[in-house]
């Protein structure tokens, strides 16, 4: 391995040869190990000193220096994480509730503060039910989970989130990936299903790519094939749609979509997820999505904050009206540099640098260091080919921090001031 | 080892690993998605070929390769080295 250590990655070292359970397979830690490697890996986990806000300032891994940034990888889209009256409805909550629920859902964890909050998010996405969980990655698998057994199929966009792989290989279904956006792929895959019971699960907003979902034709097919439909807005909730209820309402399909699933944790600033549905399948899903009946209910303080972020996000269209002013913005001014954004359509937006991982990383390191917080997505989060950066826009930017990112990217990434 | 013994591990662990796939049918010109296998069955199945050959061939090098007669192929480099 020592002669071509860069070309591995984490991939490579999930089956564990060792014959100690409790010990890494040996080469990891050789590889870990490694001068370049530990170079890769100092763009994670540094640690932000202030707010997840636009402006915040970091501890950086690179030389230990506290240094302010433009950050551009938080997902706080619509900056509700520090917005003062979040803040004061979090800390009410926390004055009248404590910090925690101090129980799972099923026995005594509910408080009246998720009731409403479960309430509120219902009767925004237009669905019969909601169920809170304390985490987003949670609540797609445990919902997956919950929906699917054994004999089942799930069919998913090959670029669906990991959470609901987790969930789908935890219910013991057969999981078959369609081509991405591939409407003859996804019909291919319903044809070996047919007749079984089946869900098909795509994203919003898919994650690293930014593009969209053909979601009223993806649906025509739930509806031809007899599937059940799962849309994971995480990324497109509060967002899209004119009262941003999600991509559903921009496709003006959300009476189809069989359950909606969304993040507390992104636009809404706090942290979470929920699913909704109808009545019968949420009652059903609170017997068997562990996450939920098995996990502490979510910190009433952070419930007392989202109720808040969700009545100031739909109150009125401003904050979307900003962030979409910035991604036009910003689009506009990557589009002259001449960089590749993919397939974007939305707020996530990938600057794909290619297969050379050396390159993401000193470019990563050039950004930062010039004081803009853009983290390198490498492989295999991303195809080995299409290593990128992946800006998450905000409605906090100013026009003059958008001007200095670009002024920034154009130096490093065009230019190759290194 | 021949590239034929390697491609006959290959399609032995296919077999183990994919329902209603018989080892006799597997054509070494086709891809393991034309057997029914996921991008989960496929890392399996190149997980546990590699440690039968006792090799380990980064991912990233797997990435353009469509059949399994190209996956030996890249087998066949690392065997021995």
């Amino acid at each position: 391995m020592s002669d071509n250590i860069l070309n591995f990655s984490l991939a490579d070292f999930f089956f564990n040869d060792s014959p100690s359970v409790l010990n890494p397979p040996s080469d990891f830690e050789e590889w870990m190990g490694h001068p370049a490697v530990q170079r890769g890996f100092s763009f994670y986990e540094q640690e932000l000193l202030e707010a997840p806000r636009v402006s915040t300032r970091i501890r950086s891994n690179l030389d230990g220096k506290e240094r302010r940034i433009i950050n551009l990888t938080s997902y706080n889209y619509l900056g509700l994480s520090t917005h003062p009256e979040v803040i004061q409805a979090a800390k009410d909550a926390l004055d009248k509730y404590g910090l925690g629920s101090s129980g799972a859902p099923l026995l005594s964890g509910t408080l009246d503060i998720h009731v409403e909050l479960a309430q509120k998010l219902a009767e925004f996405k237009k669905k019969e039910d909601c169920l809170l969980f304390s985490s987003g990655l949670g609540a797609n698998v445990g919902t997956i989970q919950g929906l699917l057994r054994k004999g089942d199929y799930m069919v998913v966009d090959e670029k669906i989130h990991k959470s609901i792989i987790d969930g789908g290989t935890l219910s013991g279904a057969k999981m078959l990936f369609f081509d991405h956006n591939s409407m003859d792929s996804l019909q291919m895959m319903l044809e070996k299903t047919k007749g079984k019971r089946t869900l098909v699960a795509v994203e919003g907003v898919y994650s690293m790519d930014g593009d969209l979902p053909r979601l009223p034709e993806i649906l025509d097919l739930c509806d031809e094939y007899g599937a059940g439909s799962y849309v994971d807005e995480a990324h497109s909730t509060l967002m899209f749609g004119a009262n941003g209820r999600g991509v559903a309402e921009h496709f003006g399909v959300e009476d189809r979509v069989g359950i909606s699933f969304g993040t507390l944790s992104k636009s809404f600033g706090g942290v979470g997820g929920f699913v909704c549905g109808s009545k019968p399948i949420i009652r059903y899903l609170k017997g068997y999505a562990s996450p939920w009946n098995f996990s502490c209910a979510p910190s009433p303080a952070v419930s007392g904050g989202l109720l808040k972020a969700l009545e100031i996000a739909t109150r009125d269209s401003s904050l979307r009206d900003k962030l979409w002013k910035n991604v036009t913005y910003l689009k506009n001014g990557l589009n002259r540099l001449g960089l590749d954004m993919g397939e974007s359509e939305s707020q996530v937006i990938p600057i794909i640098i290619g297969a050379d991982g050396a390159k993401l990383m000193r470019f990563a390191a050039a950004m930062q260091t010039r004081g803009l917080f853009l983290q390198p997505v490498d492989f295999p989060a991303v195809p080995a080919h299409a290593r990128r950066f992946r800006i998450s826009v905000s409605s906090q930017l100013t026009q003059a921090e958008m001007d200095e990112t670009l002024n920034i990217i154009e130096d490093v990434i065009v230019k190759g001031k290194e | 080892m021949t590239k034929t013994e390697v491609i006959e591990v290959i399609k032995r662990i296919i077999e183990e690993n994919l329902d209603d796939v018989s080892i006799d049918d597997i054509d070494p010109q086709k891809s393991m998605k034309d057997y029914g296998a996921n991008s989960l069955d496929m890392i399996e199945v190149v997980s546990c070929s590699m440690r039968e050959l006792n090799i380990k061939v980064p991912r990233a090098e797997l990435a353009e390769i469509h059949n399994i007669d190209s996956l030996a192929d890249k087998f066949m480099e690392y065997m021995g080295s």
